[in-house]
């Protein structure tokens, strides 16, 4: 009787106990109740659909019958634009009928799959033009993607000379399948810097294809001084992209070797009287942390043998 | 250990506190327990959604989280100092509280230090801190400075408690073995020896001694995280003495409010006497009038500079449409209102200051936030076209849950800690009280009176 009347008078206790708790929880199981309601949402199975990638692909005329051809995947995902990395981009070059593969290359982590190689001007068409093809094959997950891109055959130059003591670019614009100049085009002449290309001025050519644009003499260059200067005609509706440089000893030299920075607030290195002043502190007040502790040990191993017992 | 009879008296009186935990702290624990139970949910959908679950945006990065960690080390720093002062100055009236103060100093310093890892958005990149530290960045010595600090604050408290662990051990009471053994161990052997005495003592002394300037220079480390920023409200000379003056005050609120309770829940009024009260009083309404002119120094300066963002800030402060409010109960409570309730005879009563305390202590937490949010929500390059909630900060519910599940985390540790150590220290208890002068003959407190009463 006696155990029965204990067990009841416990539950009566654990029942008090639970109203505060079930109370406070409350708010929390609001908050959960919220989100496993989203959970047991029916989910719809639907079925896995593949992802429909898209190429970018753009083609760059250089000097010496180099092409660089550029191929970009990318996929858009609830709105925006993913890049698709890890991809196998293969590039041919289409010939009358028939198609010669030039390479394949895998994406980088912005998607983008670069190929550079030298043409044989044989292989243009009678209008001078080439044809190329980047293409996706497709993957368990992602659907087969493809672009096409023709460039017309043309040679952009550029050459550096010094007249009177004033620094020139000369620019030659050529269209390689009629062999003529071509005329009344701008051409951006741009210097390599740190992070980027930064443009100093541009030039239309004339009847002879040719442009001068006057470079400044005061570019900062390398240890040695030099700069590379960059012609490059963007996105022509007949030539595509073309790009010629030329390295010149005309910027003032800057050394690369990065120049010891002074102890500073703002350096890697801080002041001195800064450094001195933390590790005086610091061992100031870990000085007397290690002195306490040696003490405790003493005290510790002071202990008498006779005990004193307390008179409780 | 031996403890003469007033001693004795005392450690007869609280020894059931240690003995049972009883059923009424049992209650409050697991209520405490709840709450943090409540903020740890908080905490697991601030990881698993990340900070947007808060109200900091781009603009106000800090919110109530770096509140509370002001606040809360404020207090540690406060109970370091007014602990150290009485200890070192061997004010025999304080030394009833010095217990409860380094208490504090431990406990906020534990609790402090949390809501700034509530506030870190890469939990994963903390260790960088001390990988990469930059000497010339406050951060960096705050961060070397609190640690520093919190070695400091164990020390501390264990210093002063090695001899009453000594007398829980030789007093043979009605407790679990594992605590029998804890207190053995605890007590590294002390057994009241000359010897012992004295390598206690020049440790007491020393670490009192360290400890001071130490809580100084960690608290004006604290406020120079904001002062050495060229923000409008933050970038002020005073900030290093006005964060330590406003520290010590809240600290010295807190500490009343502790003897209050403590007093009322233990039936302490022969140790947390009147005399208490008005002592710490009397200190509450110095520093009550040294913050104030400190605050009115720093508003009056700002507003009569009339530099632009300085105006700005200042003008949310005082608009009472926007922090007006919140400015006159932190400095009506925070200022005024102990002065007055000291400085009246009629009000100079354990309750009366323990009341001022507690709403002097809330309108400093109230002053921090006055001190943070206003000053990052005026950001010396102008946002435009924004939306308002980046500009605009608004506490949320889980920062609300987390910052009161450390208020029960705080109130957790005093409740444990009460129960493991006497509240009122023993050994260097000395009767001050010529009501006690009688008591100094043994007298027989049974435990079992003590409960019934």
């Amino acid at each position: 009787m006696k155990q029965v009347s204990i067990v009841k008078k416990l539950l009566q206790k654990l029942r008090s106990a639970a109203i505060p708790f079930v109370l406070l929880l409350l708010p929390v199981a609001i908050f959960a109740q919220a989100d496993s309601a989203k959970k047991d949402a029916p989910a719809a199975k639907e079925e896995p659909s593949l992802i429909t990638p898209s190429a970018e692909f753009t083609g760059i005329q250089k000097t010496g019958d180099s092409i660089q051809l550029k191929a970009v995947l990318k996929t858009k995902i609830k709105g925006s634009f993913i890049k698709l990395p890890l991809l196998k981009v293969k590039f041919l070059q289409v010939i009358d009928t028939a198609t010669k593969e030039l390479g394949f290359v895998i994406t980088d982590q912005m998607g983008k799959a670069v190929l550079n190689f030298k043409v044989d001007p044989l292989t243009a068409g009678k209008d001078g033009k080439l044809h190329f093809k980047a293409v996706f094959t497709g993957n368990k997950s992602m659907e087969p993607a493809e672009e096409e891109l023709t460039i017309k055959r043309a040679r952009l130059e550029i050459t550096a000379a010094k007249e009177d003591s004033v620094l020139n670019a000369k620019i030659k614009l050529v269209d390689l399948a009629a062999d003529t100049p071509i005329k009344g085009t701008v051409v951006g002449i741009f210097v390599h810097r740190s992070f980027s290309l930064l443009k100093i001025g541009e030039g239309t050519t004339d009847d002879n294809g040719e442009a001068t644009v006057e470079i400044p003499n005061s570019l900062p260059g390398d240890a040695k001084g030099n700069i590379t200067l960059l012609a490059k005609l963007d996105e022509n509706e007949t030539f595509g992209n073309l790009e010629a440089s030329v390295v010149q000893k005309w910027g003032i030299p800057v050394s690369d070797k990065l120049e010891d920075q002074p102890r500073a607030l703002w350096s890697s290195h801080p002041p001195l009287w800064m450094l001195i002043t933390f590790f005086i502190l610091m061992g100031i007040v870990w000085g007397h942390y290690i002195v306490i502790v040696v003490q405790l040990f003493r005290l510790r191993k002071e202990e008498p043998h006779t005990a004193t017992i307390a008179n409780t | 250990m031996e403890l003469n009879t007033y001693q004795q008296e005392a450690f007869d009186y609280q020894r059931s506190n240690i003995e049972k935990f009883g059923k009424k702290n049992l209650i409050w624990s697991i209520f405490f327990l709840l709450w943090i139970m409540v903020g740890g949910y908080a905490l697991y959908l601030q990881i698993s959604k990340g900070h947007v679950v808060t109200g900091m945006r781009d603009n106000v990065v800090w919110g109530l989280f770096i509140v509370n960690f002001i606040f809360f080390i404020g207090l540690s720093y406060a109970g370091a100092i007014i602990a150290g002062l009485l200890h070192l100055f061997k004010v025999s009236w304080g030394k009833p509280i010095i217990r409860l103060a380094q208490m504090m100093t431990l406990i906020s310093v534990i609790v402090g230090p949390i809501f700034i890892l509530l506030c870190v958005g890469r939990f994963d990149r903390l260790h960088h801190l001390f990988i990469y530290p930059r000497i010339q960045s406050p951060m960096t010595w705050d961060v070397l400075a609190i640690m520093t600090y919190f070695v400091g604050s164990i020390l501390f408290l264990y210093m002063a408690l090695i001899k009453d662990f000594a007398v829980y051990r030789d007093a043979k009471m009605n407790i679990p073995g594992w605590k029998q053994k804890l207190y053995k161990i605890l007590a590294i052997g002390y057994r009241g020896a000359a010897s012992q005495k004295r390598h206690l003592i020049i440790s007491q002394n020393l670490l009192a001694l360290i400890m001071i300037p130490l809580s100084i220079i960690v608290s004006s480390i604290l406020s120079w995280i904001f002062g050495m920023t060229l923000r409008p409200g933050w970038h002020s000379t005073i900030f290093g003495p006005y964060f330590v003056l406003g520290a010590l005050y809240s600290g010295c609120g807190v500490l009343i409010v502790a003897m209050w309770v403590y007093r009322k829940m233990y039936k302490l009024e022969n140790y947390f006497t009147d005399k208490h009260f008005t002592n710490l009083g009397y200190c509450l309404m110095v520093l009550s009038a040294g913050y104030g002119y400190f605050t009115f120094s720093e508003y009056f300066t700002d507003w009569f500079g009339s530099a632009k963002w300085d105006s700005e800030v200042i003008n949310k402060l005082f608009n009472p449409a926007q922090y007006g409010w919140w400015t006159l109960f932190a400095n009506f409570f925070g200022i005024i209102i102990p002065i007055l309730i000291v400085a009246l005879p009629k009000t100079r009563k354990p309750n009366w200051i323990a009341l001022a305390s507690f709403f002097m202590v809330i309108a400093l937490w109230v002053k921090r936030y006055l001190i943070i949010v206003p000053t990052l929500e005026t950001p010396a390059l102008p946002m435009q076209d924004t939306r308002i909630a980046y500009v605009k900060y608004s506490a949320t519910w889980p920062e609300w849950a987390l910052t009161f599940a450390g208020i029960a985390t705080f109130l957790l540790f005093f409740t444990l800690m009460s129960k493991f150590v006497t509240v009122v220290p023993l050994s260097d208890l000395e009767d001050t009280n010529h009501h006690h002068a009688h008591h100094h003959e043994p007298v027989a407190i049974k435990t079992e009176e003590i409960q019934t009463a």
